[in-house]
């Protein structure tokens, strides 16, 4: 009698389905390829997965509170280049690095200022800035990669050494899951998307809730852009771009987050990107060439997403007879 | 049974058959994609030795450009020359260094047999490249070279003599002025050396020459609109030139579209269709092949090679070519659609009744 | 005028004096004198467009109005804004209700007033999940769990809610604007019912807009028609009928021209 409740408590638990369709795509991987359950294997996932996730973790605040970020792709790209900036006119490492994650920080507030203050659409106010900070990092680094810094122990730390990079997602997803789920800031953001007018009237500051929201999700995409960098060796004008914000979104999408809002989960979006790169890392394992692939990608997120959405379907009936 | 429910449970049947109907179709699929690389498990090749199926993995940057299309015909039919199965052709769609990155990595922790790799970026595969050659996978680069790495071998165009040879001849028809020159992606490795080879020809040839370059982005379809956009700033060009495929195919419908044909210089290089129109049409006064044919088939011969001797026969540095098409040598890549630039053809393609006089040879000292 | 009720000064929350408000040259309000006491449920019907709203959103402090004055709690007092009325007690329960569908009930009931582990951020959600329930438990109201989502719940659920939270958060004015216009007869005595409770706990005051005058009459203590910008009538419940309200507001859209005088 006692396990009734018990699974019904798992059932509610919102990233199962997602949970299990990850589960289901790893099982598939191993069986078509020998190669896929090994640790460097996993490394290839994981550096997948991290930017994706870190990126997401911000996108699913901004998502729960009705808005969007399409510039997190460029600011992704452009961090590593100011720290670059900063470096090499004199600052030292950890200052260049810092300096560069606060500038990210600036970006994401002046996309939340216009957003509030000017009233300007989410979708069309960093679509601006997108194309603008794609600009600013081919002016900057006159269309060249730059080599990363040899044997520095400060990027050691940000993505040089190795699951560096992984570990940083980790956190980030911890500490964004635990800001949505057990603070009031979590629950304001929310409400924020879920009844803005609502919210207002219940004196929630939504136009503060949603800049500091677009703040933290450029920041995280600076960070990310730094790791990533870092770790592949070399700061590339191509790194990011709009591919990586849409595939951070996908993960968030994936993951449980709803698009218009009201709702999410950054554990959902975690595994939203896990399910992402261990599909691209499979279908690069067992051989599938440049054409084919996509057909291959976009056919196995769309059964991932039939089967996640039947499995919230079932979730819902059967909580729902449990109540009222 | 009454006709609603009837119509009910029809219509519940049909949902299910079209749901299994699309599962049987999408793991079909899924089955067809995944074992394309499987048709083959090795074979005999003429006088070698029989030899395991290895599998050979192929990391690009701009992998659905058509540019490559010869390249994938020229790694096929190595391939089912020599009795392996086709290597996968993976890598970025838009010039991702960390998705190459990954890509090889993969190819790695997958224990590929062989790896051809454009370096596109100085710093991203060399340890990756270390890795690879630590546990016994050949590594080649084709189509684009970086100093300071360690690939075996590179199999493609001399990108800086390609670019030079290019400024030297613009300079035998633009000798003051401004000439436009539309770049793909500004820095990369496998066209910036080219750019920096037309200007300092120039600077030597014809000083008076300003080379005013024009980031076409590595989008086919943008190229156009960027190079048009770049034209119509400033008419008063003396040349409009390119340095990879996409952007030269641009600027002979530029120049086609705006009736300039020979009133101003134009050239680039590669040969999509629309390059080889133009310079038919005269629009474009030359363009340059580099065979991307030969970067794939050659490529595949020398890791075969490579692995069936043991490392005897390492893979040479191969130019495959810097051949500067111009109209009267124009047209069997213009009617013949062969396979080898990219077409259909597998047909023999007939030879001319006389071979045009190429450029004269140089020693190398 | 007709003779009103008597006045009990000390037990009165709000007094509105002379009200005006003009909108360009459209006079919402012309002359509104309104009371309401502790304890007591004051029933403001009107026509559409007669500037209930209007007046509902001065006495929240939305609108400042042209002329006149409010008393609160007997003192006079200017509303300089919706969160200035809140802190000083006047809450209101809009139509839209100020929920939030997706967070559960006892989420709903703290938004804004969070309770959480001082000096840290987190939230303390056994504490709040208990006061909800017994908040929820106090008042009357019958939804099985505090953990339900707001949005799996009936309208009229929802809408007990929404006055619990502001029973919770120790309002001393209420204002329901036509709380009971979307719901069903059963939820509606639920409602009303809950109101009742209210009132009989003695220390709010409560201003109900709503139009279908059995439930007024079932509910209200007093009832004001606000008519042309005025207070027009101001009668205790127990003296008047839902006829003589039905009579009163559409005496002067009758087709066949037979008003009756006085």
């Amino acid at each position: 009698m006692s396990s009734r409740p018990l699974l019904l408590g798992v059932l509610q638990v919102k990233e199962l389905s997602i949970l299990l369709v990850t589960i289901a795509a790893g099982i598939y991987f191993t069986a078509t390829s020998g190669a896929f359950n090994s640790t460097d294997n996993y490394q290839t996932i994981a550096q997948y997965v991290a930017p994706w996730s870190i990126i997401a973790a911000g996108q699913v605040m901004l998502l729960i509170c009705g808005e969007i970020d399409l510039s997190a792709g460029f600011v992704f790209t452009l961090a590593p280049f100011m720290m670059m900036q900063f470096f090499v006119n004199g600052w030292p490492l950890w200052l260049a690095l810092l300096g560069a994650i606060v500038v990210s920080t600036l970006v994401g507030l002046v996309n939340g200022l216009i957003r509030t203050v000017l009233a300007i659409p989410s979708f069309i106010t960093t679509l601006g800035m997108a194309f603008l900070l794609q600009g600013l990092v081919l002016i900057i680094s006159n269309a060249r990669p730059v080599g990363v810094p040899k044997d520095s122990a400060v990027l050691d730390v940000f993505g040089g050494a190795h699951w560096t990079e992984f570990l940083w997602a980790l956190g980030v997803v911890v500490v964004m899951q635990v800001v949505l789920s057990a603070t009031r800031f979590g629950i304001h953001t929310q409400a924020t998307g879920g009844n803005p007018v609502g919210a207002a009237e219940s004196g929630i500051p939504i136009n503060r809730v949603k800049v500091v929201n677009f703040a933290i999700t450029s920041t995280l995409a600076g960070l990310a852009g730094i790791l990533q960098g870092t770790r592949v060796g070399s700061y590339d004008p191509t790194n990011g771009g709009f591919t990586t914000m849409f595939f951070a979104v996908a993960s968030a999408v994936i993951g449980g987050t709803a698009l218009l809002g009201g709702s999410g989960t950054v554990a959902g979006a975690f595994l939203g990107a896990l399910l992402l790169g261990i599909v691209f890392d499979g279908f690069n394992l067992n051989g599938v060439s440049a054409n084919a692939f996509n057909v291959v990608l976009g056919a196995a997120i769309l059964g991932a997403m039939v089967l996640n959405v039947s499995l919230i379907v079932v979730r819902k009936r059967l909580g729902s007879r449990e109540r009222i | 049974m009454t006709a609603e429910t009837g119509a009910t449970s029809r219509r519940t049947a049909l949902k299910f058959l079209g749901m299994g109907g699309t599962t049987a179709a999408a793991s079909a699929l899924l089955a067809a994609c995944t074992s394309v690389q499987d048709a083959q498990n090795g074979g005999k090749s003429g006088p070698f030795p029989g030899t395991p199926g290895w599998r050979f993995v192929f990391v690009n940057h701009v992998t659905t450009n058509s540019f490559f299309v010869p390249t994938r015909s020229g790694l096929a039919d190595a391939a089912a020359l020599l009795g392996i199965p086709e290597p996968q052709w993976t890598g970025s769609e838009n010039g991702n260094v960390a998705q190459m990155a990954s890509a090889m990595e993969t190819a790695i922790n997958g224990k590929a047999d062989g790896i051809a790799i454009a370096l596109t970026d100085d710093n991203a595969f060399i340890d990756l490249t270390k890795r690879a050659l630590g546990q016994g996978i050949p590594v080649i680069a084709y189509n684009a070279g970086a100093a300071g790495n360690f690939p075996l071998t590179y199999v493609g165009q001399d990108l800086y003599l390609s670019g030079f040879r290019m400024g030297q001849r613009i300079a035998q028809k633009v000798t003051t002025g401004e000439i436009l020159v539309g770049i793909a992606q500004p820095g990369g490795n496998n066209v910036q050396p080219r750019l920096d080879g037309i200007t300092d020809a120039l600077k030597q040839a014809a000083p008076g020459v300003q080379v005013q370059s024009v980031n076409t982005g590595a989008e086919q379809a943008g190229e156009l609109n960027a190079m048009t956009a770049a034209y119509t700033g400033n008419t008063a060009v003396k040349g409009i030139y390119a340095v990879d495929a996409g952007s030269t195919a641009a600027c002979a419908k530029v120049i086609t579209d705006h009736g300039l044909s020979g009133k101003i210089g134009a050239g680039g290089f590669d040969l999509l269709d629309d390059t080889v129109a133009g310079v038919k049409s005269g629009a474009l006064d030359f363009t340059i092949d580099q065979s991307p044919y030969l970067q794939g088939f050659l490529s595949v011969l020398y890791l075969y090679l490579y692995r069936l001797s043991g490392t005897l026969i390492a893979p040479p540095a191969t130019d495959t070519g810097l051949t500067f098409v111009t109209k009267e040598n124009v047209g069997p890549y213009a009617t013949a659609h062969s396979r080898f630039e990219g077409g259909d053809n597998k047909d023999v393609i007939a030879m001319p009744g006389a071979i045009p006089l190429p450029p004269a040879s140089v020693l190398s000292r | 005028m007709t003779e009103g009720p008597v006045t009990e000064p000390e037990r009165e929350v709000i007094r509105a004096e002379g009200i005006s408000k003009k909108f360009g040259p459209v006079t919402a309000l012309a002359d509104v004198n309104l009371h309401v006491r502790r304890g007591e449920i004051l029933g403001l019907i009107g026509d559409n467009g007669a500037g209930k709203s209007t007046l509902i959103k001065i006495l929240t402090g939305y609108h400042q109005p042209d002329g006149g004055r409010l008393l609160f709690d007997g003192e006079p007092i200017t509303l300089k804004s919706v969160v200035h009325a809140r802190s000083l007690g006047i809450e209101t329960v809009f139509q839209d209700l100020a929920m939030v569908n997706d967070l559960p009930v006892y989420l709903n009931l703290h938004l804004n007033r969070e309770l959480t582990h001082r000096p840290l951020p987190f939230l303390r959600r056994r504490e709040m999940k208990r006061r909800a329930r017994e908040a929820l438990d106090s008042i009357g109201i019958r939804i099985p769990s505090v953990t339900a989502e707001v949005g799996m719940l009936s309208g009229g659920q929802r809408q007990a809610i929404a006055v619990a939270r502001s029973v919770y958060s120790k309002a001393k004015l209420l204002l329901l604007d036509e709380p009971l216009a979307a719901m069903g007869a059963k939820e509606s005595a639920e409602i009303l019912r809950l109101l009742r409770g209210l009132k009989q706990r003695g220390d709010i005051a409560i201003i109900l807009i709503a139009h279908n005058y059995g439930q007024v009459m079932d509910v209200c203590d007093r009832v004001n028609l606000l008519q042309h910008g005025e207070i027009t009538f101001d009668q205790y419940a127990k003296d008047t009928s839902v006829a003589e309200l039905l009579e009163l507001v559409n005496a002067e859209y009758r087709l066949d021209g037979n008003a009756d005088s006085g």
